[in-house]
This record gives structure tokens, sequence and C-alpha cells, in this order.
């Protein structure tokens, strides 16, 4: 075992996912897409796919080449092929993109734009599934954290596999009974299994490292951890599979999604609860800013839990189906993403920059790259504006919709200028700033180490 | 002494232009026990020796003519492999000197304690050793330690809590030279 490095090109897909989900707060903003269109609509599609492809996934991609290697004390499979795989990840969004604007006419290329799309990001994430899929393979243990990652991976893979059937549908390439079948009831499968297996089992397990590892708080194997995955993964399973099952013989959908719903709810309880312990048995008292927006994130998610729940005894779960997808996306996985960015962010760069020299000459420490207190502000208002975001949805105000979205634009464009003085170093004191043999980190990617 | 070797030839990557170094820690990682490595390489791969002689492996390298050199990388004690802690050894420390420092980094915030090892062994001479009792495997620390020529030597205490690695400064160098 030879530990973990630098992974090169995560920073480039962290920087990619930021653009992307400015763009998708500028469209909201705008009023672009739902709640001004139909949640169907071609609009709403781009948003969505926008905020999930290019915001959610390429940062959990990008974070993942880098902490998979750390939960398995295993280097990534390979360094190299996370480039071809944004590329390819980019390209077939922009050709999803375009599929959707010929669904709704706007565009009328001469090519299948939609069927392109999927088989460009079927690809792209095939090429990251493989290098991750190698990598643990390599692994002589996989920790509980990391099973979790599985799980989501393999998440991914049945959402893309959904995806892929509706563009070959949509997009006139194909027209395979199931397919069709399929494409008429399958759409909550591909949600629960890009939203709630990919993004949200993933974010899990690394959310019980990163945790434990910022906070000083001891990772024990406990049950309910154990109990978290294995109630998700037989939730999941019930959803995506039996939920396949029950649409391709014609069966009814709600029965299984209620009894996946149960079982989830019930795996969420855990990790709710192995949460709480990790706060609460930290050695460290005064956390860090991530930890402390995490907080947040992890406010989001029980709220749009409570929400669902609501909903669904009061018998309206298909009114606020909105503003629960809303949550989820924006308070808990896009809260808890630029809470732990901006920690990884700064701890990646004082690897890369101070590494190397660490006990040849005085360094800074990895705190005197940021300024807390400044960026604080932002992520308050990020998630003041989320979450009166998510109430007027719920009121049923799209005007005051848009102004929240306004705001959760300002306030991620407060966030990146942190990451990105961060990046520069622009917080360190001049003195400590580039010891010698130090070498100033480029914005967008890693420098490789010499060895 | 190791007689069965796994046979590796990087000459095709290498003379593809390609990195080999994947390839060879695969290898190693998936070594039936007892087996060494003989590798055929287009030059005399000395950053390996050390890579490898921190995870327990002497080495034997000679010329084959041609530019080419053949490898044998034996596993130091084909029985220590069989103990119970899995993974985390990378050199047999039964025979480094007592360590001449002492630190204790469990409190400590991360990544204090990958700090104050590498601050501690940069002033130490070759040969000595560090112990150090951290609360996690310190997986940025090691490629750093390779890096800087030294061995080391760590594992899970039996409470399952407490980390305990050894490092001998420029340990990594010798089997290298």
């Amino acid at each position: 075992m030879i530990g973990a490095s630098l992974s090169r090109w995560t920073l480039s897909y962290f920087a990619v996912a930021l653009l992307a989900l400015m763009a998708a707060e500028v469209m909201m903003a705008a009023g672009y897409g739902y709640p001004h269109t139909g949640l169907r609509a071609p609009e709403t599609l781009i948003l969505v796919h926008v905020v999930t492809i290019g915001w959610l996934s390429l940062l959990m991609c990008g974070a993942l080449f880098q902490f998979l290697p750390v939960l398995l004390a295993r280097p990534l499979y390979s360094d190299r092929l996370a480039l071809p795989a944004l590329i390819l990840l980019v390209a077939g969004l922009a050709a999803l993109i375009l599929g959707f604007l010929q669904l709704a006419g706007r565009v009328d290329p001469d090519l299948p734009c939609l069927a392109l799309g999927g088989l460009l990001l079927g690809a792209g994430f095939a090429l990251v599934l493989w290098n991750l899929a190698r990598t643990v393979a390599a692994a002589q243990t996989v920790p509980l954290q990391a099973q979790f990652v599985i799980a989501g991976l393999l998440s991914v893979a049945a959402t893309a596999a959904f995806g892929i059937v509706f563009t070959l549908m949509l997009g006139g390439v194909s027209s395979y009974e199931p397919f069709a079948v399929l494409t008429g009831a399958g759409l909550p499968l591909h949600i629960i299994a890009g939203l709630g297996g990919w993004l949200t089992f993933t974010a899990m397990g690394v959310s019980y490292r990163l945790l434990a590892m910022f906070m000083l708080a001891p990772e024990t194997d406990r049950w309910s951890t154990r109990a978290a995955l294995w109630l998700g993964v037989a939730a999941l399973s019930i959803a995506v599979v039996g939920g396949t099952l029950a649409i391709l013989t014609g069966g009814g959908l709600t029965a299984v999604l209620l009894a996946a719903g149960g079982v989830g709810l019930t795996a969420l309880a855990f990790y709710g609860g192995d949460i709480l312990h990790l706060y609460r048995a930290r050695k460290r008292r005064n956390i860090e800013l991530n930890s402390r927006m995490a907080v947040l994130a992890f406010a989001s998610l029980a709220a749009c839990i409570v929400l669902c729940v609501a909903a669904l005894a009061l018998g309206q779960l298909t009114e606020h189906v909105d503003a629960i997808v809303f949550l989820a996306a924006f308070g808990w996985l896009t809260g808890l993403g630029l809470a732990q960015l901006y920690k990884i962010v700064a701890f990646l760069t004082w690897l890369e920059c101070y590494g190397p020299v660490l006990g040849k000459a005085p360094t800074p420490r990895v705190q005197d790259l940021v300024v807390e207190a400044r960026a604080g502000k932002w992520f308050v208002l990020y998630f003041i504006a989320v979450w009166a975001g998510a109430a007027t949805l719920v009121a049923g105000y799209p005007l005051i919709f848009r102004l929240s979205a306004a705001m959760m634009l300002v306030a991620t464009v407060g966030i990146l200028a942190q990451l990105v003085r961060t990046r520069r170093l622009a917080d360190v004191k001049a003195a400590l700033r580039l010891p010698q043999g130090a070498q100033q980190p480029r914005l967008l990617y890693a420098l490789s180490r010499q060895t | 002494m190791t007689d069965s070797f796994v046979d590796l030839d990087v000459r095709p990557i290498l003379r593809a232009g390609g990195e080999p170094f994947q390839a060879i820690m695969q290898a190693i990682a998936t070594l039936p026990p007892g087996h060494g490595l003989r590798l055929l390489a287009t030059f005399k791969p000395v950053p390996l020796f050390s890579v490898l002689g921190s995870k327990g492996f002497s080495h034997e390298a000679k010329e084959i003519g041609g530019g080419d050199w053949e490898v044998l990388f034996r596993p130091a004690s084909a029985t220590t492999e069989s103990g119970s802690t899995p993974a985390a050894s990378a050199t047999d420390a039964s025979n480094w000197p007592e360590p001449v420092q002492h630190l204790d980094n469990r409190e400590l915030d991360p990544p204090e304690p990958m700090v104050r090892i590498l601050a501690t062994t940069e002033a130490m001479k070759d040969g000595d050793v560090l112990a150090a009792l951290l609360c996690r495997e310190p997986i940025f620390l090691l490629p750093e330690l390779a890096k800087r020529g030294h061995a080391w030597h760590g594992g899970f205490e039996p409470d399952g809590k407490t980390y305990k690695i050894l490092v001998r400064v420029g340990a990594g160098k010798k089997a290298a030279a």
C-alpha cells in the first residue's frame, strides 16, 4: 500500500461543475424552465440536467477521483482517464441540451442530438465507472463507507441506462416496445436512481469519512451504519429493479415505490443517527466552516423528508414534488457539496503547494488559506435563499421564486470567489506564501509532482 | 529464498511511451504468497527499488543486453505475509533500532500529524527511527515518506483506534543504492 496522492483533474471537474451550477441559477432567476413552464417541458428538462449532470454529477465524479482512493488507501487506477471522461460528459450534456431544444422545436440540427447525448453521457459515465471500479478491485479491503460509494456507482449506471433508453425513444432512434413502455412510466425510477442512489447514497458514504476526518471523530464500525447501508441498498433495489419489473409486466408503480420509500426512510433515519453521533463524539470542539455548514445541509435533508411524508399523508405528493426535489438538489446535495468543496479545495491546494516542502521550510496551515468569516456570510445567504425558494414553491409564488434563485446566484458567486482566492493563495501572508521549493498552484488542475 | 516468480514485461509499455507504474503495482498487489516478481524493462528502474523496498521487497538487477534490464523482486520474508495485520505493513521493522523520537499525534487536527512527522524526520540522522501514534492511517503521508527516501512500517494497535507508525529515516534510499 502506498497511500493516495493528488488527483490531477479533480479541480477541472469542480470548475466545470460550478459553472453549471451558476448557469442553472441564472436560468431559474430568469424564469427559464419550471415553475414557469411545466415539469416535463423541454426547458425544465434542460434545467434539471444542467443541475444533475453538469453540477452535481461532475462534482461527485471529481470528488470520487480524489476520495475513493483515500477511502480504500489505494492509488486511483488511472489519473489520465479522468480527462477524456470529463470531455465526454460535457459533450454529452451539450448534445442532450441541443436534443431537448430540438424537442421544443427551438433548433433543428440535422442530427439525432438526444440519442447522441445519451450515448456520449453513457460513454463518459462508463469511463468514470471503469476507472473507479478498477480502483476498488485492486483494494484488499473495502471499508463500509466505500460500500456506499459502490452502491452509488451501480445507481449511476442504472440512471444512465434509463436515460439512454429515454433518449433513444424520444430521439426517434428506437421503437423497441419495452423501451417505449419504460419511457412512458419509468421517469420516477430515473429520478430515484439518480438523486437517491447515485447522488444521495454516494454523498452519505463520503460524508461519513469526511466528517470523521475533519472533526476528529472516531470511525468505529457501528451496526447502525451497516443498517443504513443495507436498508438503503434494499430500498434502491426495490425501487429500481422492482419498479422496472412492475412497469414491464404492466403492474402499478405506486405499491413498489411506497415500499421502497418506507425502507429508504428507515435507512435515512439510521444515517441521521450516525451523523448526530459523529458530531457529538468529535474530539475537536471548534469545528470549521465546512462542518458547520454541513449541519444546514443535513437540516435541509431532514426538512425534505418531513415535507415528503407530510405531502404523502395529505395526499398532495404530486403538488409538492417540485419543492421536495428542489430541497433535495439545492439544500441537501448542493449545500453539502459547496460546504465540503470549501474545505477540500483548501486542503488539496495546501497539499499540492506545501506538501513537498513540509519540515524543510516554514509553511502556512491549511486554515491560513481561507478566511472563514468572509465565506460564512455567503454560505448563510445561500441557505436562506434555498429555503425561501422551497417555501415559494410550496406556496406557489413563481415570481418570488425567481428572486430567491437570484439570491442563490449571488451567494454562489461569493463562494466561488473564495475558492479562487484559496487556489491563488491570496489570503496567505506574503512571507509564507511561496517558500523555496514550493510552486504556485494552477487554478484549474493539480501539478503532477516529481517522484 | 523465493524461487517462484511472476513475469511482467513492461518493455512494450515503455516503448509505446506509456507509464508502467500502475501495471507494476497491480502485479505486486496480486502476487501469490511467497512469489516474487521478475520485471523486464528498457532501463534500470532505480526509483522502483525504494518504492518496492518500502513494501518489503529486495531486488536484484542485471543487464540482459540491448540496454534492457531484468530485475528480480523478492518478498523479504515470505512468512510475515500470513500475519494477522492486513495491508498496513510496508517493511519488516523487527531489526530496526529503538526509536529516538516519539510523537503522540492522536489529538492533533489534520493535517498537523503529517506536518509534525515530516518536520521531525527532517531533523533526524539517516538510520534513526521515529515512532508516532495517530488516530487514522496517514494516507497522504505515505507517498511523501517514500519520496523523501524514508522506510516506514505501520498498522493499527489491537484496540483498532490507534495507528502506530515507525519511520526509519533514509532507509528507503539505502534499498535503492
